[in-house]
Protein backbone atom coordinates (compact mmCIF):
# COMPACT_ATOMS: atom_id res chain seq x y z
CA UNK A 1 0.00 0.00 0.00
CA UNK A 2 2.83 2.35 0.91
CA UNK A 3 4.43 1.66 -2.45
CA UNK A 4 1.18 2.38 -4.28
CA UNK A 5 0.82 5.60 -2.32
CA UNK A 6 4.41 6.58 -3.11
CA UNK A 7 3.83 6.02 -6.83
CA UNK A 8 0.62 8.02 -6.66
CA UNK A 9 2.37 10.90 -4.90
CA UNK A 10 5.19 10.89 -7.45
CA UNK A 11 2.70 10.81 -10.34
CA UNK A 12 0.69 13.63 -8.85
CA UNK A 13 3.81 15.71 -8.37
CA UNK A 14 4.81 15.11 -11.98
CA UNK A 15 1.48 16.34 -13.33
CA UNK A 16 1.74 20.04 -12.69
CA UNK A 17 -1.16 21.01 -14.89
CA UNK A 18 -3.89 19.23 -16.79
CA UNK A 19 -3.03 19.29 -20.47
CA UNK A 20 -6.17 18.99 -22.56
CA UNK A 21 -5.08 19.78 -26.11
CA UNK A 22 -2.56 17.63 -27.95
CA UNK A 23 -1.42 17.16 -31.53
CA UNK A 24 -4.26 15.43 -33.36
CA UNK A 25 -6.90 16.49 -30.86
CA UNK A 26 -9.62 19.03 -31.45
CA UNK A 27 -9.39 22.28 -29.59
CA UNK A 28 -12.53 23.31 -27.74
CA UNK A 29 -13.21 26.97 -27.15
CA UNK A 30 -10.87 28.99 -25.00
CA UNK A 31 -10.63 32.62 -23.99
CA UNK A 32 -7.75 35.00 -23.64
CA UNK A 33 -7.96 38.66 -22.62
CA UNK A 34 -6.94 41.70 -24.61
CA UNK A 35 -4.69 44.18 -22.83
CA UNK A 36 -7.74 46.07 -21.57
CA UNK A 37 -8.98 42.89 -19.92
CA UNK A 38 -11.77 42.16 -22.38
CA UNK A 39 -12.25 38.46 -23.18
CA UNK A 40 -11.46 37.29 -26.71
CA UNK A 41 -12.77 33.92 -27.73
CA UNK A 42 -11.06 31.38 -30.01
CA UNK A 43 -14.48 30.34 -31.31
CA UNK A 44 -14.70 33.68 -33.08
CA UNK A 45 -11.80 32.51 -35.26
CA UNK A 46 -13.25 29.12 -36.23
CA UNK A 47 -12.85 28.20 -39.86
CA UNK A 48 -9.41 29.72 -40.01
CA UNK A 49 -5.99 28.20 -39.66
CA UNK A 50 -4.74 29.56 -36.36
CA UNK A 51 -1.34 29.84 -34.73
CA UNK A 52 -1.24 30.07 -30.94
CA UNK A 53 2.13 31.26 -29.65
CA UNK A 54 3.06 31.73 -26.01
CA UNK A 55 5.51 34.60 -25.57
CA UNK A 56 7.16 36.65 -22.86
CA UNK A 57 8.28 40.23 -22.36
CA UNK A 58 11.32 39.28 -20.27
CA UNK A 59 12.56 35.99 -21.70
CA UNK A 60 15.66 36.53 -23.84
CA UNK A 61 14.82 33.51 -25.99
CA UNK A 62 11.31 34.76 -26.70
CA UNK A 63 12.71 38.23 -27.38
CA UNK A 64 15.25 36.70 -29.73
CA UNK A 65 12.31 35.65 -31.87
CA UNK A 66 10.47 38.99 -31.92
CA UNK A 67 11.39 39.89 -35.48
CA UNK A 68 10.87 36.30 -36.65
CA UNK A 69 7.38 36.45 -35.13
CA UNK A 70 6.69 39.71 -36.95
CA UNK A 71 7.87 38.09 -40.19
CA UNK A 72 5.64 35.06 -39.59
CA UNK A 73 2.64 37.29 -38.97
CA UNK A 74 3.33 39.34 -42.08
CA UNK A 75 3.96 36.30 -44.28
CA UNK A 76 0.99 34.21 -43.17
CA UNK A 77 -1.74 36.60 -42.09
CA UNK A 78 -1.93 37.62 -45.74
CA UNK A 79 -2.71 33.94 -46.46
CA UNK A 80 -5.62 33.93 -44.04
CA UNK A 81 -3.82 32.56 -40.98
CA UNK A 82 -4.95 33.96 -37.63
CA UNK A 83 -2.40 34.48 -34.88
CA UNK A 84 -3.04 34.47 -31.14
CA UNK A 85 0.09 35.63 -29.35
CA UNK A 86 -0.44 34.92 -25.66
CA UNK A 87 1.44 36.10 -22.62
CA UNK A 88 0.65 33.60 -19.86
CA UNK A 89 3.37 34.73 -17.46
CA UNK A 90 1.74 35.81 -14.24
CA UNK A 91 4.69 38.10 -13.41
CA UNK A 92 4.22 40.12 -16.61
CA UNK A 93 1.24 42.44 -16.27
CA UNK A 94 -0.87 43.82 -19.12
CA UNK A 95 0.78 47.24 -18.87
CA UNK A 96 4.22 45.71 -19.23
CA UNK A 97 3.03 43.59 -22.16
CA UNK A 98 1.62 46.68 -23.87
CA UNK A 99 4.84 48.66 -23.38
CA UNK A 100 6.99 45.76 -24.51
CA UNK A 101 4.93 45.29 -27.68
CA UNK A 102 5.38 48.96 -28.44
CA UNK A 103 9.11 48.93 -27.70
CA UNK A 104 9.90 45.91 -29.86
CA UNK A 105 7.52 46.92 -32.63
CA UNK A 106 5.14 43.97 -32.68
CA UNK A 107 2.86 44.17 -35.71
CA UNK A 108 0.29 41.92 -34.02
CA UNK A 109 -1.84 42.14 -30.88
CA UNK A 110 -0.75 40.31 -27.73
CA UNK A 111 -3.25 38.78 -25.33
CA UNK A 112 -3.02 37.85 -21.68
CA UNK A 113 -3.92 34.47 -20.23
CA UNK A 114 -5.21 35.12 -16.71
CA UNK A 115 -4.12 32.38 -14.31
CA UNK A 116 -2.47 30.60 -17.28
CA UNK A 117 -5.67 28.69 -17.93
CA UNK A 118 -5.01 28.51 -21.67
CA UNK A 119 -1.34 27.57 -21.20
CA UNK A 120 -2.48 24.75 -18.92
CA UNK A 121 -5.02 23.46 -21.45
CA UNK A 122 -2.38 23.47 -24.21
CA UNK A 123 0.30 22.11 -21.91
CA UNK A 124 2.58 24.98 -22.90
CA UNK A 125 5.71 25.07 -20.76
CA UNK A 126 8.02 27.66 -22.27
CA UNK A 127 8.23 30.83 -24.32
CA UNK A 128 8.15 30.82 -27.25
CA UNK A 129 5.98 27.72 -27.76
CA UNK A 130 3.71 27.29 -30.77
CA UNK A 131 0.63 25.41 -31.91
CA UNK A 132 -0.91 25.26 -35.37
CA UNK A 133 -4.64 24.59 -35.43
CA UNK A 134 -6.23 23.70 -38.76
CA UNK A 135 -9.55 24.99 -40.06
CA UNK A 136 -11.42 22.10 -38.42
CA UNK A 137 -9.94 22.99 -35.02
CA UNK A 138 -7.44 20.12 -34.85
CA UNK A 139 -3.87 20.74 -33.62
CA UNK A 140 -1.47 19.85 -36.43
CA UNK A 141 1.80 21.11 -35.00
CA UNK A 142 3.33 21.78 -31.62
CA UNK A 143 6.81 23.04 -30.90
CA UNK A 144 9.38 25.63 -31.78
CA UNK A 145 9.37 28.33 -34.43
CA UNK A 146 12.65 26.92 -35.72
CA UNK A 147 15.54 24.96 -34.31
CA UNK A 148 18.06 27.68 -33.45
CA UNK A 149 18.11 30.96 -31.58
CA UNK A 150 20.90 31.96 -33.93
CA UNK A 151 19.31 32.52 -37.33
CA UNK A 152 22.56 31.55 -39.08
CA UNK A 153 22.27 28.04 -37.65
CA UNK A 154 18.63 27.32 -38.46
CA UNK A 155 18.18 23.96 -40.16
CA UNK A 156 14.48 23.32 -39.66
CA UNK A 157 11.70 25.89 -39.61
CA UNK A 158 9.09 23.65 -38.01
CA UNK A 159 6.32 26.22 -37.68
CA UNK A 160 6.57 27.45 -41.28
CA UNK A 161 6.75 23.88 -42.61
CA UNK A 162 3.59 23.00 -40.69
CA UNK A 163 1.74 26.10 -41.85
CA UNK A 164 2.71 25.51 -45.46
CA UNK A 165 1.48 21.91 -45.26
CA UNK A 166 -1.81 22.81 -43.55
CA UNK A 167 -2.51 25.63 -46.00
CA UNK A 168 -1.80 23.25 -48.88
CA UNK A 169 -4.15 20.65 -47.38
CA UNK A 170 -1.26 18.22 -46.95
CA UNK A 171 -0.29 16.21 -43.87
CA UNK A 172 2.31 17.78 -41.62
CA UNK A 173 5.51 15.69 -41.67
CA UNK A 174 7.04 17.11 -38.51
CA UNK A 175 4.16 17.37 -36.05
CA UNK A 176 6.18 17.83 -32.86
CA UNK A 177 9.43 19.60 -32.13
CA UNK A 178 10.91 20.54 -28.78
CA UNK A 179 10.08 24.11 -27.92
CA UNK A 180 12.95 25.73 -26.07
CA UNK A 181 12.93 28.87 -23.98
CA UNK A 182 12.07 30.22 -20.56
CA UNK A 183 9.53 28.44 -18.42
CA UNK A 184 6.09 30.03 -18.23
CA UNK A 185 5.68 31.67 -14.84
CA UNK A 186 2.47 30.11 -13.63
CA UNK A 187 0.04 31.14 -10.94
CA UNK A 188 0.18 29.03 -7.81
CA UNK A 189 -3.19 27.36 -7.80
CA UNK A 190 -4.95 26.00 -4.78
CA UNK A 191 -2.61 27.81 -2.43
CA UNK B 1 38.00 41.75 5.11
CA UNK B 2 35.06 40.29 3.16
CA UNK B 3 36.65 41.43 -0.11
CA UNK B 4 39.91 39.75 0.89
CA UNK B 5 38.15 36.48 1.63
CA UNK B 6 36.37 36.61 -1.74
CA UNK B 7 39.64 37.42 -3.53
CA UNK B 8 41.43 34.50 -1.86
CA UNK B 9 38.49 32.20 -2.62
CA UNK B 10 38.42 33.29 -6.27
CA UNK B 11 42.16 32.78 -6.61
CA UNK B 12 41.81 29.24 -5.27
CA UNK B 13 39.13 28.28 -7.81
CA UNK B 14 40.12 26.02 -10.68
CA UNK B 15 40.66 27.95 -13.88
CA UNK B 16 37.80 27.55 -16.33
CA UNK B 17 38.48 27.03 -20.00
CA UNK B 18 36.07 27.03 -22.92
CA UNK B 19 32.86 25.05 -22.56
CA UNK B 20 33.20 21.56 -23.97
CA UNK B 21 30.51 20.70 -26.52
CA UNK B 22 28.48 17.52 -25.95
CA UNK B 23 26.20 15.63 -28.28
CA UNK B 24 24.25 12.41 -27.67
CA UNK B 25 27.26 10.09 -27.79
CA UNK B 26 29.45 12.43 -25.76
CA UNK B 27 26.75 12.56 -23.10
CA UNK B 28 26.60 8.77 -22.95
CA UNK B 29 30.39 8.67 -22.56
CA UNK B 30 30.08 11.25 -19.80
CA UNK B 31 27.57 9.06 -17.96
CA UNK B 32 29.82 6.04 -18.47
CA UNK B 33 32.84 7.86 -17.08
CA UNK B 34 30.91 8.87 -13.95
CA UNK B 35 29.89 5.35 -12.98
CA UNK B 36 30.60 4.78 -9.31
CA UNK B 37 29.29 8.23 -8.41
CA UNK B 38 25.85 9.68 -7.91
CA UNK B 39 25.55 12.48 -10.43
CA UNK B 40 23.18 15.33 -11.14
CA UNK B 41 23.41 16.59 -14.70
CA UNK B 42 22.22 20.18 -14.61
CA UNK B 43 20.96 21.58 -17.90
CA UNK B 44 20.91 25.33 -17.57
CA UNK B 45 21.30 28.53 -19.58
CA UNK B 46 22.41 32.07 -18.90
CA UNK B 47 19.00 33.36 -20.01
CA UNK B 48 17.15 31.05 -17.60
CA UNK B 49 16.39 32.94 -14.38
CA UNK B 50 15.43 29.77 -12.51
CA UNK B 51 18.66 28.08 -13.59
CA UNK B 52 20.79 30.96 -12.37
CA UNK B 53 19.02 30.91 -9.02
CA UNK B 54 19.39 27.15 -8.71
CA UNK B 55 23.00 26.65 -9.75
CA UNK B 56 24.72 28.12 -6.66
CA UNK B 57 22.47 25.92 -4.50
CA UNK B 58 23.56 22.88 -6.48
CA UNK B 59 27.20 23.89 -6.07
CA UNK B 60 26.65 24.14 -2.30
CA UNK B 61 24.98 20.75 -2.34
CA UNK B 62 27.92 19.23 -4.18
CA UNK B 63 30.33 20.74 -1.68
CA UNK B 64 28.31 19.14 1.12
CA UNK B 65 27.98 15.69 -0.45
CA UNK B 66 31.14 15.43 -2.57
CA UNK B 67 32.94 13.36 0.06
CA UNK B 68 30.11 10.83 -0.04
CA UNK B 69 30.40 10.30 -3.78
CA UNK B 70 28.17 12.95 -5.31
CA UNK B 71 29.12 15.03 -8.32
CA UNK B 72 27.47 17.87 -10.18
CA UNK B 73 27.92 18.18 -13.94
CA UNK B 74 26.69 21.33 -15.65
CA UNK B 75 25.66 21.40 -19.30
CA UNK B 76 24.79 24.78 -20.75
CA UNK B 77 21.97 25.06 -23.25
CA UNK B 78 23.30 28.40 -24.44
CA UNK B 79 24.40 29.16 -27.95
CA UNK B 80 28.19 29.11 -28.49
CA UNK B 81 28.07 32.92 -28.71
CA UNK B 82 27.11 32.97 -25.02
CA UNK B 83 30.12 30.89 -23.91
CA UNK B 84 31.86 33.88 -22.36
CA UNK B 85 28.78 34.83 -20.33
CA UNK B 86 28.20 31.22 -19.33
CA UNK B 87 31.81 30.80 -18.20
CA UNK B 88 31.67 34.03 -16.25
CA UNK B 89 28.57 32.91 -14.40
CA UNK B 90 29.94 29.42 -13.74
CA UNK B 91 33.18 30.87 -12.44
CA UNK B 92 31.31 33.25 -10.16
CA UNK B 93 29.24 30.32 -8.90
CA UNK B 94 32.41 28.32 -8.16
CA UNK B 95 31.38 25.39 -10.35
CA UNK B 96 34.08 22.72 -10.40
CA UNK B 97 35.33 20.39 -13.07
CA UNK B 98 34.80 20.37 -16.81
CA UNK B 99 32.08 22.66 -18.08
CA UNK B 100 29.89 21.51 -20.92
CA UNK B 101 27.58 23.02 -23.53
CA UNK B 102 25.12 20.92 -25.47
CA UNK B 103 25.88 21.02 -29.13
CA UNK B 104 24.06 18.20 -30.87
CA UNK B 105 23.24 17.96 -34.55
CA UNK B 106 19.58 17.91 -33.57
CA UNK B 107 18.31 19.44 -30.33
CA UNK B 108 15.17 17.32 -30.50
CA UNK B 109 17.12 14.07 -30.80
CA UNK B 110 19.47 15.10 -28.03
CA UNK B 111 16.62 15.96 -25.66
CA UNK B 112 14.83 12.71 -26.49
CA UNK B 113 18.02 10.73 -25.94
CA UNK B 114 18.17 12.02 -22.39
CA UNK B 115 14.48 11.72 -21.58
CA UNK B 116 11.64 11.40 -24.09
CA UNK B 117 9.30 12.99 -21.58
CA UNK B 118 11.51 16.08 -21.30
CA UNK B 119 10.22 18.98 -23.35
CA UNK B 120 13.59 20.71 -23.16
CA UNK B 121 12.29 23.18 -20.56
CA UNK B 122 14.91 24.55 -18.17
CA UNK B 123 16.11 24.22 -15.52
CA UNK B 124 16.31 20.46 -15.88
CA UNK B 125 18.15 18.18 -13.46
CA UNK B 126 18.70 14.50 -14.17
CA UNK B 127 19.81 12.32 -11.29
CA UNK B 128 21.88 9.21 -12.08
CA UNK B 129 22.79 6.47 -9.66
CA UNK B 130 26.21 4.85 -9.22
CA UNK B 131 25.50 2.33 -11.96
CA UNK B 132 24.97 5.14 -14.47
CA UNK B 133 21.21 4.69 -14.56
CA UNK B 134 18.92 7.70 -14.68
CA UNK B 135 16.60 7.47 -11.71
CA UNK B 136 14.84 10.81 -11.54
CA UNK B 137 14.37 14.15 -13.22
CA UNK B 138 13.52 17.56 -11.80
CA UNK B 139 12.13 19.92 -14.41
CA UNK B 140 11.46 23.58 -13.72
CA UNK B 141 12.04 25.41 -10.47
CA UNK B 142 12.81 22.73 -7.92
CA UNK B 143 12.95 22.59 -4.16
CA UNK B 144 16.58 21.80 -3.35
CA UNK B 145 15.59 19.80 -0.25
CA UNK B 146 13.84 17.24 -2.46
CA UNK B 147 16.91 17.04 -4.71
CA UNK B 148 19.15 16.47 -1.70
CA UNK B 149 16.83 13.81 -0.31
CA UNK B 150 16.81 11.97 -3.63
CA UNK B 151 20.61 12.13 -3.85
CA UNK B 152 21.11 10.89 -0.30
CA UNK B 153 18.99 7.82 -1.01
CA UNK B 154 21.49 6.82 -3.69
CA UNK B 155 24.75 7.50 -1.83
Amino acid sequence: MRRVLAIWVMSSAAVLFAQEFKVGSKVSDFQVQDLDGKPVSFSGLRGQVTVVTFISTQCPVSNGYNQRMNALFNDYSSKGVKFIFVNANQNERAGEVRQHAKNVGFVFPVYKDANNVVADRFGAEVTPENYVIDSSGVIRYHGSIDDSQNEARIRTRGLRLALDAVLAGKPVDLTETKAFGCSIKRARKGT
Amino acid sequence: MRRLVIAVLAASLPSIGALTPVDESAFQKLVESHKGKVVVYDFWATWCVGCRAELPKLVALEAKLRGQGFELVTISADEPEQDADAEKFLKRSAVRGTLYRKQPKSDDQFINSIDVKWSGALPALFLYDKSGKKVRSFIGDTDMASVEAAIRKLL
